[in-house]
């Protein structure tokens, strides 16, 4: 899979999950800090990453992801 | 009956108008943003924000959350920086890992101060430290003043501010008591506490981790502060010890003077360090911080209801002019209870003069007790308290008055709780009262309560919060002069010092610097054969002590490195060769330097005077009984060095040795004044010199005027040198 499709579809799973509109996203947006992701979502994210890709991630090194950057590369590690 | 009104409603010297102070933004923000609010109800991001919104804060408040447009139907803000209007204060409650982002753009933004709620800082390990590390440097590239990390936040009941920037589940009533505190989960037992007896409060701090502002900028600020009457403190961790016991002093005394009480929790590691001197080993933190805080004048307390029992009766009821207490009561037993308490705890019980006399016996029963402690007899009324109270608080000879009460079939409570009410109204001089038991005296108790009159369950408690308020007023009244040098040859003493390697100083070292400090050094000389000790000897006069000198050697009778008492040339000359000749075979690897030969001592008191090197408070000063009592009665006092003559003075006056050295028991009185003065040039000794670890003088024979006193043995520990 491309990287501008996996960024693209992260980008989606992001809006539904956080609430917020796809013009707030960067790739160095903080998920926290930028997109105000509270603790419990950051575990919906995971689990709507591995649902778009149809991937099962390592929870502790993708929870460890803090930027969409980040996200995009770590999914696109799973999905190559 | 002098009238007087409640004290929180005079205009004393601690509500004149605050002058301004760099933590002004800390407590009295005109405008205040959360960072890092979510919608959730129940989690600390929500509720600190719904804490400000709904206590009454008089100033503005912004959200900062990222990705809303509102909060609680205000509008949300995606960054700090997106505020148009000028922003004073931000409360932090963001994760830890995002927290110095947060911080960042507070500075861009102006904000003066920030409170960080957020914990997963130093307390939680290297990379947490790392993360405070990194929010102080910010905070100092910004010059804001930060509260925090991982703490409940601050209170302000002041009406013109009314913040609630914490996530306590109520808005205390406000009051004249400050609290600050290092525990956080602390903080909500005591408003839960506090809010049950009717305290209220000025101020409530709590500082965490205290990155940023500590018990020290809070005590300068509360000083100032014109709500703030009594300032409470738990502590759990020491940084800067002497720091703060300067600023105590500075809250305690003088102009403006308010009174501290403090817990002190926990131990450094420091304190627990293995230390091979007397001083070393008795000089754990915790008698140390006892002495040094008690020479700051803060009260130490042991427990959250002493120190709220104390904090009320200074602060609800105006201070006594002395430690005289009558004691009013409908029951015999808690009667004597009380006077035992009283006078336990230093308070006295005094008669009453003819006139009070006359009025009790006018008042009472003739079954009654007119005397002190006056029993009204258990059928008492009303009319009856409210006589004798009136009656002994007029008496001259009465400082102060408890007033206990147990609930009898007749005994109509209310009625005399609204009585000592009535009476509080006009009365010049405290009261406190003690209605003994729980569910029938539980009205009587809420009345007295929100009238400000303090209240214990135990006639005790109100004895010991007395003698807290006695302690505040001796420490306002006790002298404490300026530090001055006395004279001392600083070059003779550095040169050794500096000389010499980590590890302890010979005892003939050791002499030297304390001969050029001018402590009362007996004459001596090391002497490497027996020829030279006899000659000396000779010189010196009989009876003289040899002495093995070695750095190697600490602890001397051990490895029979003394011999006392000689009295002719052939005892010294017998002495020395059995004495090298032993440690020759005994201790080969010791370095023997030689013998040092000094006339005896003459008997006296032993002493030990000690030096310690706090890692908190710097150097210490010890004095108490010495010789082999040392550490078996544990005698003793620390002061802060350098001393002042008046703090050496007491010194000496607290420890229990003091009475045998004023001459108890038909003993000789020893040179007091000349043990004073000792204690200040060890003072200016420690203080001096940085290296100097630990230093014990033990014994020092304490001797009668005429003979004074004399070192008879000193240990000197250095540092590694800078």
């Amino acid at each position: 899979m491309e990287k501008a499709e996996v960024e693209q579809r992260v980008k989606k799973v992001i809006c539904r999950v956080l609430g917020v509109s796809e013009d707030m996203i960067e790739p160095d947006s903080h998920f926290v800090f930028d997109l105000g992701a509270e603790s419990t979502q950051s575990v919906e994210l995971v689990a709507a990453f591995e649902a778009e890709f149809g991937i099962e991630m390592d929870d502790e090194a993708a929870l460890s992801v803090d930027t969409v950057g980040a996200a995009v590369d770590f999914i696109s590690g799973y999905v190559a | 009956m002098t009238s007087v009104a409640p004290k929180s409603a005079e205009p004393g010297p601690s509500q004149r108008a605050a002058k301004p102070h760099p933590l002004d933004s800390v407590f009295s923000p005109k405008s205040v943003a959360v960072a890092g609010v979510t919608p959730t109800p129940g989690t600390v991001p929500f509720d600190i924000f719904y804490n400000i919104l709904t206590s009454g804060y008089r100033g503005t408040v912004y959200p900062v959350a990222p990705g809303k447009r509102s909060i609680c139907a205000v509008k949300a803000y995606r960054y700090v920086l997106d505020i148009e209007e000028d922003v004073d204060q931000a409360v932090i409650v963001f994760p830890a890992n995002v927290v110095d982002r947060a911080i960042q753009q507070c500075g861009q933004k102006g904000i003066k101060s920030v409170i960080v709620i957020s914990a997963g800082f130093r307390e939680v390990g290297p990379k947490g430290r790392q993360r405070e590390e990194r929010l102080k440097d910010i905070c100092r590239e910004y010059n804001i003043s930060m509260v925090g990390p991982n703490c409940l936040g601050v209170i302000n009941t002041d009406p013109e501010v009314q913040l609630n920037a914490s996530f306590a589940r109520k808005m205390p009533e406000a009051g004249r008591i400050a609290f600050l505190s290092q525990s956080g989960a602390l903080c909500t037992a005591v408003l839960d506490y506090a809010r049950e007896k009717r305290i209220g409060f000025s101020k409530f701090v709590s500082f965490g981790n205290k990155a940023g502002v500590t018990e020290i900028e809070l005590f300068d600020y509360l000083h100032q502060d014109p709500q703030t009457d009594v300032i409470l403190l738990y502590l759990e961790e020491l940084r800067d010890g002497r720091g703060l016991i300067e600023a105590a002093r500075r809250v305690t005394r003088g102009e403006n003077a308010k009174p501290i009480l403090a817990i002190k929790s926990g131990r450094t590691p420091q304190g627990a360090d293995a230390a091979s001197s007397h001083t070393g080993s008795l000089a754990g933190e915790d008698m140390i911080c006892d002495a040094v805080f008690r020479e700051a004048g803060i009260i130490r307390v042991v427990s959250i209801e002493q120190m709220f029992n104390s904090a009320i009766m200074y602060a609800y009821q105006p201070m006594p002019a002395d430690d005289r207490l009558a004691i009013v009561t409908n029951a015999g037993g808690p009667g004597v209870m009380a006077t035992d308490a009283a006078v336990s705890v230093g308070l006295s019980i005094p008669r009453f003069n003819p006139a009070t006399t006359a009025k009790l016996k006018e008042a009472l029963p003739e079954t009654a007790n007119i005397k002190n402690p006056v029993d009204v007899i258990g059928d008492a009324r009303a009319d009856r308290y409210n006589a004798a109270v009136a009656a002994v608080l007029e008496d001259p000879n009465v400082d102060q008055a408890l007033v206990i009460l147990t609930p009898q079939s007749m005994t109509d409570i209310d009625a005399i709780a609204r009585g000592i009410c009535q009476v509080h109204k006009t009365a010049a001089k405290p009261i406190a009262c003690s209605f003994m038991g729980a569910a029938d005296v539980g009205s009587g108790i809420h009345l007295l309560q929100a009238a400000h009159i303090p209240h214990y369950i135990l006639p005790e408690w109100a004895c010991e919060a007395m003698a807290d308020v006695q302690r505040i007023r001796r420490w306002r009244e006790q002298p404490i002069g300026d530090i001055e040098r006395l004279p001392v040859d600083r070059a003779a003493a550095g040169a050794i010092l500096d000389a010499a390697p980590e590890g302890y100083l010979t005892e003939d070292q050791g002499l030297a610097v304390l001969k050029a400090y001018g402590l009362p050094v007996p004459r001596h000389m090391l002497c490497t054969n027996a020829d030279e000790a006899v000659a000396f000897a000779e010189q010196i006069g009989y009876p003289v002590v040899l002495r093995a000198i070695s750095s190697q050697i600490v602890h001397k009778s051990e490895l029979k490195a003394v011999a006392l008492n000689l009295d002719s040339a052939d005892a010294v000359r017998g002495a020395f060769e059995r004495m090298r000749r032993h440690m020759a075979e005994t201790v080969p690897e010791i370095d023997l330097h030689g013998l040092l030969v000094r006339r005896m001592i003459p008997d006296g008191y032993e002493i030990i005077l000690g030096g310690k090197r706090d890692p908190s408070f710097g150097p210490t000063v010890m004095f108490g009984l010495g010789g082999i009592y040392v550490a078996l009665f544990k005698d003793v006092t620390f002061g802060l060095a350098p001393l002042d003559r008046h703090t050496a003075a007491r010194m000496v006056r607290q420890v229990k040795a003091s009475q045998l050295l004023e001459g108890a028991r038909g003993g000789a009185r020893a040179d007091i004044e000349g043990i004073e003065q000792s204690l200040v040039r060890v003072g200016q000794l420690v203080g001096d010199f940085d290296r100097i670890s630990e230093l014990d003088i033990n014994p020092l024979i304490a001797g009668p005027a005429n003979v004074g006193n004399m070192v008879a043995d000193v240990r000197i520990r250095l540092s590694e040198r800078n």
